[in-house]
């Protein structure tokens, strides 16, 4: 089983399952990435490399987007 | 990362307003076109306010009819900021050879007098004698003599003074942020330098030479003196060398520029104005009356709620005596404009001269002792000493 | 009116929006359509991933509005830059509501974390605009960095109660040489009003439209309240016109020159 450190929780998936890409694994979570910012092993990924961004197992992602604020 | 409005140096605002002589006619005839009801709007506003119109109202003829409105509200308002008190300084002058010709001044390198300048222990003595007086707040002024009067000399003077002295100032030839940062770190805290006028025109024709002649350099003064850390810049012009409404208006612009980059100074305004002097001819400016000094005066007050205001004693006693409740706040006494004139050092024994010669006449000659007397006949109390710098610095 | 000047752009409405507190996305839409903002808040949170419909962010029109990001849950400098970073990448926009806000009570700006963080940030090219307390000495020193307003609070996020930094929000808005934004504690229409009479160039509103019964017409309400005031504003109103009290006459000797 592979782990991904995700938003602080742990996502595990099975051997042959992990996403390849932050693409990828933005696909499998439902997220849509126009609008998300991320961060893998705290350093900031440009929206236009994710499907080039590769990950492995047990890096720790930061997925943040816009919400309502003052 | 710079706005749009710190952009703007203070030659670039005053070239895009007019202000340097070009729109001379416009502001005279914007000056003449003031009605009363924008005057009494003028002076609904609260005090301290600044906006150029406001001052333009103030210092406009049809202002003239409300000085005593202006007055009490001046009064009041200085009353308020700075309290029953004025400060009381000395000058001491160092030289009185020049490099420039200034056309008004008495100093003017081509008029021919004996020149003296004082060695450090010269200087040092006659300070010593202002002291005995009771000022602790001395300015040390000087012609264009940067050979002899040095900012090496200035620097080790100030710190042979400041024992002596809890505030010491200059007023003398532009210099640049790096000298007067020396100057600053040697224990003076404040530089008065006068743009004389912000005419263009009037400017090259009263400084047809040497190192003033450049007006541009000479603009840009006031801000290397903020930027050396000097905790007072004083600013003004010289009243006679061009209409007195619209270099007001000029002034007070500067001021505000000043006021609002260097925020840890304080912008103060004097008011010297045209006085005999040797071998000057005053034919050739347009003198103001009293009232019309009053007014400026008011005027400037009533837009700069915490700017020193300080008067010398080029003006006679009778008017000062009332000035001191028109908002001045710092005036000088007993002063001697001639190297040497507190000692009454002569030039040569026996040369028959009675002193040095004086930059311009004195008109108020009473002791720093009537002053004060003055004063505290009026409610003031004389105040010798503002603040100690020793607290502060080694 | 005239226009309202951030760093190099301009902007006709002077009223700028919060969009957090919107009981529906499709109510927040329309609130901030009724204001007229042109300038909208927002934050940055962690995504829910395990919901997939939290954006509600998708209601606003980015190509009509400009998207403000806040960092607010910032406690310290270092947490504000990563966040401004976060949110450059997000967009492409570099303009920041820096938000460092410790206290979890009030919601209460650091000076010290904020000042730090308005440094760091400048340097790296971001257009700041820093939430503080209505503190002139500070707004000398952000602007001193180059931050591109300052943005002083009337009263603490949330409490409505109005202008009560009144007196430092005149010292500010004087000696102020950038546009001075009063943002947080705007209650009521006739604050915001009040708030433009006294000569701020803008301010921000959240709380007060979105938690209204009507958001979208306290929202119409806030955006006349805007326009008035500045219209007053630049129209000169007079101040109190007190009458000197009788006293010796000070400039009588003038009469005999």
């Amino acid at each position: 089983m592979d782990v991904l450190k995700i938003n602080g929780g742990e996502k595990s998936f099975p051997d042959d399952k992990m996403p390849a890409t932050l693409a990828d694994l933005l696909s499998i979570l439902g997220v849509d990435s126009a609008t998300v910012v991320a961060e893998l092993d705290g350093q900031i990924i440009e929206r236009a490399n994710f499907p080039a961004t590769h990950l492995r197992a047990g890096q720790n992602i930061e997925l943040v987007r816009f919400v309502p604020g003052g | 990362m710079k706005t749009i409005a710190q952009h703007r140096d203070i030659k670039k605002i005053l070239a895009d307003r007019g202000l340097d002589g070009c729109g001379e006619e416009m502001w005279k005839q914007r000056l003449a076109e003031i009605t009363p009801a924008e005057v009494e709007w003028a002076l609904s506003r609260p005090p301290g306010y600044y906006v150029l119109d406001r001052l333009l109202i103030l210092v406009s003829p049809a202002a003239e009819n409300y000085l005593e409105q202006m007055a009490q509200l001046a009064h009041r308002l200085t009353l308020q900021r700075f309290g029953q008190t004025i400060r009381l300084y000395a000058p001491l002058y160092l030289s009185n050879f020049c490099v420039n010709d200034c056309v008004y001044c008495g100093f003017n390198k081509s008029h021919s007098f004996p020149r003296i300048r004082l060695t450090l222990e010269q200087a040092v003595a006659e300070a010593g004698i202002i002291a005995k007086e009771g000022f602790r707040d001395l300015l040390l002024v000087s012609s264009e003599d940067k050979d002899f009067i040095s900012v090496d000399y200035l620097a080790e003077l100030a710190a042979k003074l400041r024992p002596k002295f809890s505030s010491l100032s200059v007023e003398i030839y532009q210099m640049t942020t790096e000298e007067y940062a020396k100057l600053f770190a040697a224990g003076i805290e404040g530089v008065t330098l006068y743009q004389e006028t912000y005419d263009r025109g009037t400017y090259s024709r009263c400084h047809p030479s040497g190192p003033k002649a450049d007006y541009d350099y000479r603009l840009s003064a006031p801000e290397a003196i903020a930027r050396a850390g000097m905790r007072e810049i004083g600013i003004g012009v010289l009243l006679g060398l061009s209409d007195w409404r619209s270099e007001t208006l000029v002034l007070a612009e500067h001021a505000h520029y000043l006021i609002k980059r260097y925020w840890q100074s304080r912008v103060s305004f004097s008011f010297p104005r045209l006085r005999p002097a040797r071998d000057v001819d005053r034919t050739q400016f347009s003198l103001l009356s009293d009232k019309n000094l009053v007014q400026m005066i008011l005027a400037l007050r009533l837009c700069f709620a915490d700017a020193g205001l300080t008067i010398s004693t080029r003006e006679p006693a009778h008017l000062r005596d009332h000035l001191v409740k028109l908002g001045i706040t710092k005036m000088s006494a007993g002063s001697k404009t001639n190297p040497g004139g507190y000692s009454g050092r002569t030039l040569r024994p026996g040369s028959g001269q009675a002193g040095s010669v004086e930059q311009f006449e004195i008109d108020d000659k009473r002791t720093p002792a009537q002053i004060a007397d003055m004063l505290k006949s009026q409610d003031l109390e004389p105040v010798w000493k503002d603040w100690d710098s020793a607290f502060t610095r080694p | 009116m005239d226009k309202l000047v951030i760093a190099d752009r301009q902007f006709t409405s002077r009223l700028l929006m919060g969009t957090g507190k919107f009981s529906s996305s499709k109510v927040m839409a329309e609130a901030i359509e009724s204001s007229g903002a042109e300038i909208v808040t927002v934050a940055l949170r962690r995504v829910d991933i395990t919901n997939q419909n939290d954006d509600m962010l998708a209601a606003i029109d980015r190509t009509k509005y400009l998207l403000l990001p806040n960092t607010s849950g910032a406690r310290t400098a270092d947490e504000a830059v990563r966040l401004a970073r976060l949110a450059r990448a997000a967009t492409g926009i570099n303009w920041v509501k820096l938000e460092v806000t410790p206290d979890p009570y009030y919601l209460l700006p650091d000076p010290v974390e904020t000042l730090k963080a308005a440094e760091i940030l400048v340097k790296e090219g971001f257009i700041v605009l820093p939430y503080i307390n209505a503190d002139p000495i500070l707004s000398k020193r952000l602007q001193d960095v180059g931050t591109a307003t300052v943005m002083p609070l009337a009263s603490p996020i949330g409490s409505n109660q109005g202008l009560k930094t009144r007196a430092a929000l005149e010292i500010i808005i004087e000696q102020a040489n950038v546009p001075v934004v009063v943002d947080a504690g705007l209650g009521l229409p006739s604050h915001a009003a009040e708030a433009m009479e006294m000569g701020a160039d803008a301010v921000l509103v959240n709380t007060a439209i979105a938690t209204a019964a009507e958001p979208v017409k306290m929202a119409r309400a806030f955006k006349l309240a805007v326009e008035a005031g500045r219209t007053a504003y630049l129209s000169g109103a007079a101040a109190e016109f007190k009458k000197a009290s009788a006293s010796s006459p000070l400039t009588g000797f003038l009469r005999d020159e």
